[in-house]
């Protein structure tokens, strides 16, 4: 009979525009297309950035040496106009009114520094705000300083080597899967718990508010089946629903990273391939089942008590934000899953699919976090149950 | 049959309602010691003023809410005790059509066959005995949503009766209908008495329960003011007409049956 129940209000949930719009429609397009957005922007800003002719003013370059090794520099960093100017008030104003966009400044006693084997201190102009400025000027700026470092070197006769005793690198023993975990991985479970929150909410509020606002209700009590068993059959629909939300966002999420060219970086895409695992994609689904079912548990007692659509939609909307804030967890470096965190509903979960991501996650914290759901997910099962018990929640 | 004993139901009032009423009671009494019996192949009518407390006594009758006190005997069950039972035998029907707009009359009628555990051949043999009878094909596969209210009440109609029950309940069925619409009910509720089901149904309107009933009683607040047969008190008013005899009862302070 519970199997009956969830075939007639999936049916009825599927007819519904607005839930499948939010269930369907939006989780899988929402990806594709802000993704897509975002990279052709990004790429359109990059290109006439770097297609934009630079106007240099320089300042103080008695002998030109600046102007000829920026001259030197290879037109495909980015076309270049070298304007020289008499002070460095005038070139600020320039600077101000975009006329130039780069000014160097040279100091007066430049060779005498030079000669002296002192530091020379050269100052970029710019405006910081501008998209591409900062990074062409410390891309210029690498060459000076090179060039400068040769040319001393030169002039003392030494090696590289010999004014370098020490060189101490860094070196990453982590596995890049863990890397991209720990850097990314926090994103995978705020999508799949956003869009699960958001696909729970409107069949909740349709399948009970809803049915109270229509008078469907009083009729549906008057059958012989066991209220438990209407209110489960209802509630796998929930589930359902935020289940296919969530993986529709994450199809999505798939869709964009392997059709819209988002990197060129083929080690990158051969680590993410390497995570969507069958085994990754079960060992998630385990994790947010329970969560979803949690979800719709906190949501249904709302929905059987609020008298009206809009009503149950103004309590729940709120509560969107309390949890999905706290799944916002998994950006911030260093919070761990531990004997703490493993307690708090959703961080647990977003903390596991993260370690999971990086495939760190020991079999213990999984089935714990599995276990402290699902006892959450009872105790919100419970609740809906008392709640549709009550005869003043359930008839209007 | 039903048989209704001492019938009490109390509500809990929370804090916006206390202020609505104007009261610190924390309990509310919307039926109090109502007792009454409806025969199989009669007519039974509730009959009593907006809040008399006709429909939570109908509410109690069909299981939907349990009394606070009372006994109440459906076909021979105890429906406070077993109300899964009772509820089998039950059929129910508002005035509201209470029906589902996104599903179609056909998915309605199988939902509710189901749901009565009605057996697969029965339910073919009911659906098309209803359908036939209620002039139903036309529309069978539009959506309730698309309907005019008339067929809306006909899917209703066909929901209350496809498991057949011997006890059918109305509450207040043809408020808010047309003639026409409303006519569908009274050739309904006269069909189920020649069938020899139990009948009960509540209004407020008198030429209706004059039209249909063979027994009668009158609530007001929550009391019953009048418990006997149609022409017992036919012969028995004091007033020029049924109207004025049923004014003349609810607004009498002492119970007169």
């Amino acid at each position: 009979m519970i199997f009956r129940i969830f075939r007639k209000e999936l049916l009825d949930t599927l007819r519904d525009r607005r839930t499948l719009m939010t269930m369907l429609v939006i989780p899988i397009l929402v990806f594709p297309i802000t993704l897509n957005v975002f990279m052709e922007i990004s790429n359109s800003f990059q290109e006439s950035a770097s297609a934009q002719t630079m106007k240099i003013g320089i300042v103080g370059d008695q002998s030109e040496r600046y102007t000829k090794q920026l001259n030197a520099i290879p037109a495909a960093v980015g076309p270049k106009k070298i304007i020289v100017f008499k002070d460095s008030v005038a070139l600020r104003k320039a600077i101000e009114a975009d006329q130039i966009q780069l000014g160097l400044l040279i100091p007066a006693n430049e060779k005498q520094l030079g000669v002296q084997q002192q530091t020379v201190t050269l100052n970029w102009l710019l405006d910081a705000s501008e998209v591409g400025r900062a990074e062409r000027a410390e891309l210029y700026s690498t060459t000076l300083k090179a060039n400068a470092e040769a040319e001393r070197l030169q002039k003392l006769g030494l090696r590289p080597e010999q004014i370098r005793p020490l060189v101490v690198n860094t070196v990453n023993c982590a596995s890049d899967k863990k890397m991209v975990g720990q850097l990314a991985g926090g994103f995978l479970p705020y999508v799949f718990i956003a869009f699960g929150f958001i696909g729970c909410m409107y069949p909740a509020i349709d399948l009970f508010t809803g049915e109270k606002e229509r008078g469907t209700i009083e009729t549906l009590l008057t059958v012989p089946v066991l209220r438990w068993k209407i209110l489960i059959g209802k509630m796998m629909v929930v589930v359902c629903s935020g289940m296919l939300a969530a993986s529709c966002a994450l199809a999505g999420l798939f869709i964009s990273i392997e059709f819209l060219d988002l990197t060129d970086n083929k080690e990158l895409l051969g680590i993410i391939h390497s995570i969507l695992t069958p085994y990754f994609i079960l060992s998630m689904f385990a994790l947010l089942f329970p969560l979803v079912i949690f979800f719709a548990g906190l949501m249904i007692p709302i929905a059987i008590y609020a008298k009206s659509f809009k009503e149950a939609q103004s309590i729940i909307t709120p509560l969107n934000i309390v949890v999905v804030l706290p799944s916002m967890v998994g950006f911030f470096p260093g919070v761990a899953l531990d004997l703490n965190t493993v307690f708090i509903p959703v961080i647990n979960v977003v903390l596991a699919t993260k370690e999971l991501i990086a495939g760190t996650l020991s079999l213990g914290y999984f089935l714990s976090v599995f276990g402290i759901m699902c006892s959450l997910a009872f105790l919100a099962i419970a609740i809906s149950y008392k709640q549709f018990g009550k005869e003043a929640n359930i008839l209007s | 049959m039903i048989k209704a004993a001492h019938l009490r139901k109390e509500f809990e009032l929370n804090r916006q309602q206390r202020k609505e009423l104007n009261t610190n009671d924390t309990l509310a009494t919307a039926v109090e010691d109502i007792s009454f019996e409806c025969q199989p192949g009669r007519v039974f009518s509730l009959l009593g003023p907006n809040g008399a407390g006709k429909t939570t006594t109908l509410r109690m009758l069909s299981t939907i809410l349990t009394p606070t006190a009372g006994s109440i005997e459906i076909a021979g069950i105890d429906a406070v005790k077993y109300p899964q039972e009772a509820r089998k035998h039950i059929g129910f029907l508002t005035g509201s059509t209470g029906l589902y707009a996104r599903l179609t009359p056909l998915e309605i009628i199988d939902y509710f066959a189901d749901l009565y555990q009605v057996a697969a051949k029965e339910k073919e043999e009911r659906k098309a005995y209803l359908f036939d009878l209620l002039n139903m094909n036309d529309f069978l596969h539009k959506r309730i949503g698309k309907l005019s209210t008339g067929m809306k009440q006909k899917v209703s109609i066909c929901r209350t009766m496809i498991h057949d029950p011997s006890v059918v309940i109305f509450d207040e069925p043809t408020s808010g209908l047309d003639v026409i619409t409303a006519e569908n009910i009274i050739k309904l509720i006269r069909s189920c008495k020649d069938q020899g089901k139990t009948v009960i149904f509540s209004s407020h309107i008198m030429s209706e329960v004059d039209l249909l009933c063979d027994d009668l009683a009158i609530v007001h607040k929550g009391q019953l003011k009048y418990n006997g047969t149609m022409p017992d008190f036919r012969t028995n008013m004091l007033a020029n007409n049924l109207t004025e005899e049923f004014i003349r009862i609810v607004q009498t302070p002492t119970p007169l049956a």
